[in-house]
């Protein structure tokens, strides 16, 4: 017996000999090899083209519709007809469209307000919803009120209360509750317009000349952490939230009632290739304002000759967007029915989207020297 | 050259095996965490489970916002505030139950056998903690928390409700019990020959003599009953490492976190194996060998409680550099709890805890003390000064824990 445990020990320590060789030999293979070269890249070309022709540009687009989804709250909530209704479905789907563009940019005022988490959790809790609506007593600027306000509740009050665009307008037109959900729709589309223009604000005000000018390789500079916020809504929001979670990827069960736009139904295809058309053109740096900058992820991979299998990173990083595009183009516009009637191409389309993960998070990062600054939960 | 290294290396490693063949005793360690007296299992440590199942009802009822404080002391206390019988949980069997939480922190027969002053400061501190998350937390319930109110904030899209300082007394619960309740009890009772060795244990042990109606000796069962503190509701006993971290939100949960960075993997094997060939060496009577293994269990499970002390406070540094103020908080609040469990860890071939209560004491009014506000004001430098502290006493440095 005495023998047989040495064995096991000596065994182990041959395999602890082999893992340590297979480490050793590990480095040859990382991009770029050895002869990398040194990094003069102009951070803050590609700061200036981020500022100016994907944030800015995206907050002013976005600040316009929001303020229009709050106008048509205002009429809606007071003349509850079918006009008013169909216009303001049209500003919910236009703002929440374009909060695709921004969602990513969780830096600065964003941050601090928890934008993305203020705006777009999903599912809404509605038993939480209805009750600050009958009770009337609510803040929604409690961290405990992020799945009750924001697009997704906006998508239960004009899609979900009653079974129909008729229904729904009768709704609002006699039942007893009526006013009270109407004054919490229009507290909702007002407090969307006021984050929106509040980040806005702060961008045009003083952030952004702070943002372009914060230009080193640090844990706090604007590069790395704009780059983490990127990463962070590629998994978190895009990745998981929009097509893993509802497909069961990390629940073992698929749960279709966690999807983008469940009550409107046919809004979850648009919502989720407008945030891919997003993140892919703020990888490039392609933008329409006719600024000339033009610096961006795509071009510092490709001026530090980053390749990875003979080719270059950037053109794996493109492929792999188009690829989860195509996959994607398979789906339902409704992504519930899809989870429902045919959950493999959910996991399909979840699968090409992960496979851009480690040429984002690992290769990408470490060609720029950023450390990735979030971590997964606890889970307690 | 890297191949001679490696030669070398695999060369030592056959010498290094060879080492120990001039040790006589035969231990026969099985497989897997299962021992047997003529076809009986002598293992069994139903206590422990009860205990650790009783934290996890109270852990959760201290957030429960509808809980009374009356009802979470009996939680703690499994009896009533004059000592009559109590009926707290939802689980008819914990209250069925004679056995407490409370009856068990601070409760060692090496720390506080002759130790009650500072016992009874322990199990007051928990009552304390208690009390407070009814009285300051619950009131503020849906305020937002700000310096010097207590309130909820945010923590990615949870929520966290914390006291005026930054605290989350749940998790000072939570994770002291960690320390108070199951290390204690193991490294400082069960694993110790004061406990292993009492009365006429060893003698039974020698001569095979069981408990009455029981198929194991004493010494046998106290081994168990370490052994239960830490895999006590693993769904396979024998083999809990296969499940190990989904088993508990105790110490269970923390050495799976730990054995996941790659600086310490190995290390519940290392913990698993110590427990299996402690026990045999019981079965065989080579007590050496088992005091050996339970110096190794001592060592490692007062690793894991440093490690992931300083992991929180390097993570909730990281954080305030993100403006996560909410993630820095509850990292600061889960520390808190590991920092008060250090107390209870053991350094081997002692008496002797890592740091005392004293130090744990400096530690935490250091944590609080950089402003009027507790976490709200806590700078950089003391997290790092609160970490470095800490790992200049183990065989680990920060940046090991930090990830």
């Amino acid at each position: 017996m005495y023998m047989k445990e040495n064995l096991i020990t000596m065994k182990r320590l041959f395999f602890l000999a082999l893992l340590s060789l297979t480490f050793a030999c590990g480095d040859d293979e990382q991009p770029g090899g050895g002869n990398e070269p040194v990094d003069n890249f102009d951070r803050q070309e590609m700061l200036f083209n981020w500022a100016d022709n994907f944030i800015i540009p995206g907050y002013t687009a976005l600040a316009e519709k929001t303020n229009t989804l709050k106008e048509a709250g205002a009429s809606f909530s007071e003349t509850p007809d079918a006009t008013n209704y169909t216009n303001l479905v049209s500003a919910w789907e236009d703002a929440y469209l374009h909060f695709q563009d921004v969602s990513m940019f969780e830096i600065g005022k964003a941050e601090e307000l928890r934008l993305t988490n203020n705006l777009n959790i999903y599912p809404t809790d509605v038993d939480a919803l209805n009750n600050n609506v009958l009770e009337g007593d609510y803040n929604l600027e409690l961290p405990s009120q992020i799945a009750t306000q924001g697009f997704p509740a906006l998508d239960y009050l004009l899609f979900g209360i009653a079974d129909g665009q008729d229904a729904l307008i009768e709704f609002y037109q006699t039942d007893a509750n009526a006013d009270a959900y109407l004054q919490y729709l229009k507290a909702l589309t007002l407090r969307i317009d006021s984050l929106i223009q509040a980040v806005l604000a702060d961008w045009t005000d003083t952030y952004r000349d702070e943002f372009v000018n914060n230009t080193g390789n640090a844990a706090t500079a604007s590069v790395d952490k704009l780059v983490n916020d990127y990463i962070f809504y590629y998994e978190r929001h895009l990745r998981a939230g929009k097509i893993g979670i509802p497909a069961g990827v990390f629940s073992g069960s698929a749960l279709p009632q966690n999807v983008e736009g469940l009550y409107s139904k046919d809004k979850s295809k648009a919502l989720l290739n407008r945030a891919l058309d997003a993140v892919q053109a703020f990888f490039n740096g392609t933008h329409t304002t006719g600024n000339s900058n033009t610096e961006s992820l795509k071009s510092y991979l490709d001026y530090l000759e980053i390749q990875k299998d003979g080719q270059n990173l950037s053109t794996i990083i493109n492929n792999q967007f188009e690829a989860a595009r195509t996959t994607a183009s398979e789906l339902d516009d409704n992504f519930s029915t899809q989870v429902e009637n045919d959950n493999t191409k959910m996991l399909a389309t979840y699968d090409q989207l992960q496979l851009n993960v480690v040429p984002l998070k690992v290769d990408m990062l470490q060609a720029f020297n950023i450390n990735v600054d979030f971590v997964d939960a606890d889970g307690d | 050259m890297q191949k001679a290294f490696l030669y070398l290396l695999i060369l030592s490693c056959f010498f290094t095996a060879c080492d120990d063949d001039d040790n006589m005793v035969v231990i026969d360690t099985p497989a897997t965490y299962a021992f047997e007296r003529d076809g009986s299992s002598t293992v069994s440590f139903s206590g422990q489970t009860t205990r650790i199942q009783m934290g996890e009802a109270l852990i959760s009822a201290l957030k429960d916002f509808g809980e009374s404080k009356e009802r979470l002391l009996e939680m703690y206390a499994n009896e009533t505030a004059d000592g009559s019988d109590a009926n707290p949980f939802e689980d008819a069997a914990l209250n069925a139950s004679t056995k407490s939480i409370r009856s068990k922190v601070a409760a060692s027969a090496d720390y506080f056998a002759a130790n009650t002053v500072d016992a009874a400061r322990i199990k007051g501190d928990f009552t304390q903690w208690i009390e407070a998350q009814v009285d300051e937390v619950f009131p503020n319930q849906n305020e937002l928390a700000e310096a010097g109110k207590a309130g909820q904030i945010a923590d990615g899209t949870s929520v966290r409700y914390i006291n005026a300082s930054g605290l989350e007394y749940n998790q000072a619960v939570n994770k002291g019990l960690i320390g108070a309740l199951m290390l204690d009890q193991m490294l400082n009772n069960y694993l110790s020959p004061a406990v292993l060795d009492a009365g006429e244990n060893l003698a039974n042990n020698d001569a095979g003599i069981t408990e009455d109606e029981k198929a194991y000796t004493s010494m046998e069962h106290k081994w168990d009953e370490a052994y239960g503190y830490l895999y006590g509701t693993a769904s396979d006993s024998a083999n809990p490492n296969a499940t190990l971290g989904a088993d508990d939100s105790f110490l269970n949960k923390y050495l799976s976190r730990v054995e996941d960075d790659a600086d310490f993997a190995g290390i519940a094997t290392t913990v698993y194996d110590a427990f299996k060939k402690g026990r045999a060496a019981i079965v065989a009577g080579a007590y050496d060998i088992r005091d050996e293994q339970a110096d190794i269990i001592r060592e490692k499970l007062s690793e894991v409680i440093a490690i992931r002390a300083v992991y929180y406070l390097q993570q909730a540094k990281l954080a305030f550099e993100n403006g996560s103020t909410g993630s820095a908080f509850h990292d600061l609040s889960e520390g808190y709890g590991f920092i008060y469990s250090l107390q209870f860890t053991r350094r081997p071939g002692s008496n002797t805890p890592y740091f005392t209560l004293e130090d744990v004491d400096n530690f935490i009014a250091n944590l609080m003390d950089d402003g009027p506000n507790g976490f709200w004001d806590v700078e950089a430098s003391t997290l790092d000064a609160i970490a470095e502290t800490i790992a200049a006493e183990f065989d680990f440095t920060v940046a090991q824990a930090k990830e």
